[in-house]
């Protein structure tokens, strides 16, 4: 068993609009253990993404407390979770987010340069990486809008995991590819945890999660199931989905 | 109508949605337009003061003064004789530039004075008496005395007061009975006229010099200085002798720019501010519509996509702003309507005449035009753009209108700051932007530098001053008997422990004519000596040192297309000589007549020559009045003071000695002796003196009279200085903000990612100030440069405001820290940039 990366204690989150509370996650405790690939499922509306954005130090809870190894950073003002989130935490996102007015490479190096200085190795990272995720050196240096989605997402990911984040955050990171870039993009997502990346990601694809070796519900802000599987690859597939449709049928999927 | 209405609904959306960003705009119409229009309407309502005066006292057109000693009758039939005026008369006053009086401070201030009787005034000016107190009372007072309204308005004085006027060590005080307007000698910053009684007029007469007054009227175009000069030469020739020196003139023009002249031109002053001001708002309009079109560009594509026309869109832009600007332009009106009379009230004040004029509206009528037709054009021009967004491409965001040039600042060449590098990037990408932030911090820094330089020089010391003004500004000026020796007084003087210099001159006595040039009357400067002057430096060349040389001003200089190498003639009554120009000096004294000459070079062209006056500089700390009282005491005495000395009190040898005194008195005044000494024998007595103590006819305090003269401009050079470089400090501030506010909508989603990435706002604030910095370096180092450029243009016709460029470098580095802290704390809304909101969007 491996040890935890980040626990929460009694976390909520409770959002107002227009004087009408809306209590999205309830005294939830979670532990996210390293290593991991811990994917979050649940119906549309069930918390996921505010649990991944307290998780990972994007948003504040209302209550309880963030654990980040043995680090409360449940209390931290903005500037600095922003300090951790670039010390610690990769994301990849749904939209990507890649900024328009900057090249591929900038794209990765504005993140990395914010954590890193040496700015001399870090060209040769970002470029091995880059060619390691399939992007041609005659891209490296073309605007986002003139890649296509597949393209932009495993820069994402680059710019992700460029700082070798202790945890990986992803929302949905295929929600908006089509089925061949979604499989290239989650063959990246394979290969970092079998390197050992922590990964935690949300998804309402069942081909996504089964990518992970854990699986946890939510309906309605809390926890009310969780799967385990072993390692992607090194089971029978079938019975692997048969086994998560399973998990995913008695919890009302 | 319907589409109005919803254009007119989409544009108040806009302006509740950027509130504070539509205030700043607002505050900035607000100062424009009560600057013009106050300024305007100020320039307008002092534009009364002159006919008003003219009118309300009677006066001549123009007049000249001349010493009654060098007048001849003969003079008013020339006058008369001259087919270019038509109608004069001759009246008579005391002038003298030697007067003081006892300011508020108890403190002796010098003050030009002229004296004359009612009957005297009644022949050159009809003005009526103003007066609170009675007939009997009036009759009842010692010493009357009838002041110009100046003295009422800037210097507090009023009937009953006591006014002291002091001459050499005697002491005359008068009781204000009332005011009156005149139009010659209106101001204590130039002369002070006062009418007194026939009583202490013939007191005064007896030590102050007495002038011809003649005023005439002239038809209009033939006149001013040209009929002066003419005169003068024809007043010279019929007397055989220069008048030129013993008579002073103040021409129609003269009267007129005297009045209103000082206030005019500091009000041009804020039409210029409020000109600054208004393109500022045009580059702010412009950088707001920018990051609207931006921000708001797929609700662009969705209002054209449900029907709504570009133009009805860029319509909705500019009734945004003629909204904003109109609020503006209500509360600025509010304000001139407050500000225009207190303007035109200065105005009376520093004139010394009322205006009889109330706030005009066509001022603020055009004004309002003006600015509404201006904001209306540039927001057009701007919004108009939102053209190039049909709905499809308004709904990809204005995909496609992206031009992907050449990559600037690649990251990968990082070597330090990565936030530095960032900033760059984001200058170049908003290059037009920067363009327009670049013109307003330009105009901005040139505004406060030339302000600042102003400031510190009309603040600073006096010799500053009279370095800029070409002329010599020692501590006392002393104006010697015509009997006396410059130089051998001028070397007992120097034997005086407190005095550190005396310097024989010319006083203002001897006048050139140029009659290559309209024969204008030239002003000599002569010195044996010029390395001795220590307020006089040429600009170009050097200083005359033989007596074939002089240096002219650069005024002159300019006005007659003449250089440094070239001769000028100068006539003097019957004698004619060339001189070479060796230098020019800068100087707007005298109308640039001044002409700096040799003593040697003087005696050439008027043989009899000789110096009359000493400068003379003291020691550092020693007061000048407790010296020229000293002098005065020793050197000062006059033959109205040896009458005024006579006592019944006094032993037999003091009379007797008063009694030498009076002879000696007699024969210097009358028959040109320049030195007696006597010895009586009364029985073993032996009495003794000499005529040392008629040396001095007068001591001017030089730098009293400066601050008199120069004091209430100064303050308002002051003041006014000092407004214009809060209202750029402000303008600047503003444009910051609303650069940063509408930066920061325009790249929100950018933000929100870096801030996602792990960048703190911090970071992203200080990359906000930087990103700004190249366009601030270049705007303050343009603007000093424009500024310093124009302030030596200026200078160079006016005189040499000395430029400390130190100092000036550091105002440059406070504006840039102010700049950069400016944009810091404008880019503060980066702060509310949530993250989470940008991903869940």
């Amino acid at each position: 068993m491996s040890s935890s990366i980040l626990h929460t204690e009694k976390l909520c989150k409770t959002f107002s609009n227009g004087g009408v509370q809306q209590h999205v996650i309830k005294n939830l405790d979670i532990e996210i253990r390293e290593k991991d690939f811990t994917v979050i499922m649940g119906a549309s509306g069930s918390g996921k993404s505010t649990l991944l954005y307290a998780l990972s130090g994007m948003d504040k809870p209302t209550l309880g407390k963030v654990f980040f190894g043995n680090e409360d950073i449940s209390g931290y003002s903005n500037d600095q979770l922003a300090v951790f989130r670039r010390k610690n935490c990769g994301f990849v996102f749904q939209s990507i987010y890649l900024l328009e007015n900057m090249t591929v490479f900038d794209n990765i190096m504005t993140g990395a340069l914010v954590a890193q200085k040496n700015s001399t190795e870090l060209v040769k990272k970002v470029g091995d990486l880059l060619k390691k995720v399939g992007i041609k050196e005659e891209i490296w240096k073309k605007y986002p809008n003139q890649l296509s989605g597949g393209e932009c997402q495993r820069v994402g990911i680059v710019r992700a995991v460029i700082n070798d984040p202790k945890i990986l955050f992803a929302d949905e990171p295929t929600g908006s590819l089509n089925s061949a870039s979604s499989r290239d993009v989650l063959d990246i997502f394979t290969e970092l945890h079998s390197k050992g990346q922590s990964i935690v990601m949300i998804t309402h694809d069942i081909k996504t999660a089964l990518r992970g070796n854990r699986v946890i519900f939510l309906s309605d802000g809390a926890i009310v199931g969780e799967y385990e599987m072993p390692i992607y690859g090194t089971d029978d597939l079938k019975k692997r989905r048969d086994g998560l449709q399973d998990f995913l049928d008695g919890m009302g999927w | 109508m319907i589409v109005m209405n919803k254009i007119l609904r989409l544009s108040w959306a806009n302006i509740k949605k950027h509130k504070l960003e539509s205030i700043a705009l607002m505050i900035l119409v607000m100062l424009c337009m009560m600057l013009c229009a106050s300024a305007f309407g100020g320039i307008i309502g002092l534009k009364n003061i002159f006919p008003n005066m003219m009118k309300n006292t009677g006066s001549y057109e123009n007049y000249v003064l001349i010493t009654e000693k060098d007048f001849d009758d003969k003079f008013i039939d020339i006058l008369k004789e001259d087919d270019r005026v038509e109608d004069c008369a001759r009246s008579e006053a005391l002038y003298s530039m030697s007067t003081n009086y006892l300011n508020a401070l108890g403190k002796e201030q010098s003050m030009y004075m002229c004296f004359i009787t009612q009957e005297n005034e009644a022949k050159i000016q009809h003005s009526p008496m103003e007066t609170k107190l009675s007939d009997s009372e009036i009759a009842a007072m010692e010493h009357p005395i009838y002041m110009p309204y100046s003295v009422r308005d800037s210097m507090n004085y009023k009937e009953g007061d006591k006014f002291e006027m002091i001459y050499g060590t005697r002491k005359f005080t008068f009781t204000v009975a009332g005011f009156y307007d005149t139009a010659l000698f209106d101001t204590p910053n130039s002369i002070l006229k006062m009418i007194v009684s026939e009583s202490d007029y013939h007191v005064l007469e007896a030590i102050l010099d007495k002038y011809v007054v003649l005023g005439f009227n002239d038809f209009k175009g033939k006149g001013g200085t040209e009929l002066f000069n003419d005169m003068l030469k024809e007043f010279s020739d019929y007397s055989g002798k220069d008048i030129s020196g013993s008579a002073l003139g103040i021409t129609y023009e003269g009267l007129k720019m005297g009045v209103t002249y000082t206030a005019e031109l500091l009000l041009k002053f804020l039409i210029v501010m409020s000109a600054v001001i208004i393109v500022c708002v045009a580059v702010m309009i412009r950088f707001r519509i920018a990051g609207d079109i931006s921000e708001q560009i797929v609700s662009i594509g969705v209002l054209e996509g449900l029907g709504y026309k570009s133009t009805d869109i860029t319509l909705s832009y500019v009734l945004e702003y003629i909204l904003i600007s109109l609020a503006g332009i209500i509360l600025g009106t509010g304000l001139s309507l407050l500000v225009t009379p207190a303007l035109i009230s200065v105005g009376e004040i520093v004139s010394g005449h009322p205006s009889g004029s109330s706030v005009s509206s066509m001022p603020i009528a055009v004004t309002v035009a003006v600015i509404l037709a201006f904001v209306a054009f540039i927001s057009f021009i701007r919004a108009f753009k939102v053209r190039n967004y049909p709905p499809v491409r308004a709904f990809r965001k204005g995909q496609g209108d992206h031009r992907f040039g050449k990559e600037h600042f690649p990251l990968r060449k990082t070597k330090k700051s990565v936030h530095l590098r960032l900033a760059m990037k984001g200058f170049l990408k908003n290059f037009k932007q920067n363009l327009g932030l670049t013109l307003c911090v330009t105009i901005s820094t040139i505004t406060i530098v030339v302000c600042f330089v102003m400031f510190n020089f009309f603040s600073g010391d006096m010799n500053a001053i009279a370095v800029s003004a070409g002329v010599e500004l020692s501590d006392l000026r002393v104006e010697l008997m015509n009997t006396s020796d410059a130089y051998a007084f001028a070397e007992e003087l120097v034997e005086i422990p407190e005095i550190r210099k005396a310097v024989p001159t010319s006083g203002f006595t001897t006048y050139l004519t140029a009659p290559d040039y309209n024969n204008d009357l030239m002003i000599p400067v002569a010195l044996d000596d010029f390395s001795e002057a220590e307020n006089i430096f040429p600009s170009e060349g050097r200083f005359p040192e033989h007596d074939n040389e002089v240096m002219i001003t650069n005024m002159y200089a300019k006005l007659c297309k003449l250089k440094t190498g070239d001769s000028i003639t100068l006539d003097n009554v019957n004698v004619r000589r060339k001189y070479v120009i060796t230098g020019l000096v800068t100087s707007a004294t005298n109308g640039g007549m001044n002409l700096y000459i040799t003593m040697d070079g003087m005696k050439r062209i008027v043989p009899t020559y000789k110096p009359d006056t000493i400068e003379i500089y003291l020691n550092e700390g020693v007061d000048a009045d407790e010296i020229r009282y000293s002098l005065t005491e020793k050197y000062g005495r006059s033959v109205a003071d040896v009458a005024q000395d006579r006592s019944d009190s006094e032993s037999y040898e003091e009379r007797i000695r008063n009694e030498a005194e009076r002879k000696i008195a007699e024969i210097m005044a009358n028959y040109g002796v320049t030195h007696v000494e006597y010895a009586i024998q009364s029985g073993d007595t032996v009495i003794k003196g000499n005529s040392d103590g008629f040396i001095i006819k007068s001591i001017m305090n030089v730098r009293s009279i400066m601050e008199t003269q120069l004091g209430a401009i100064s303050i308002g050079i002051a003041v006014l200085t000092t407004l214009f470089m809060i209202i750029s400090v402000f303008v600047v501030m503003i444009i910051l903000f609303i650069l940063m506010e509408s930066t920061i909508r325009k790249q929100r989603k950018e933000f929100g990612i870096m801030k996602g990435i792990g960048y703190t706002s911090r970071e992203l604030m200080l990359q906000l100030a930087f990103r700004i910095m190249p366009a601030a370096l270049f705007s303050v180092a343009a603007g000093t440069a424009v500024g310093v450029s124009l302030l030596k243009l200026l200078t160079s016709y006016i005189g040499k405001v000395s430029v400390n460029m130190p100092v000036v470098i550091i105002l440059d580095v406070i504006l840039l820290v102010f700049c950069f802290g400016c944009a810091y704390i404008g880019a503060r809304k980066i702060k509310k940039i949530s993250v989470c909101e940008l991903m869940t969007e």
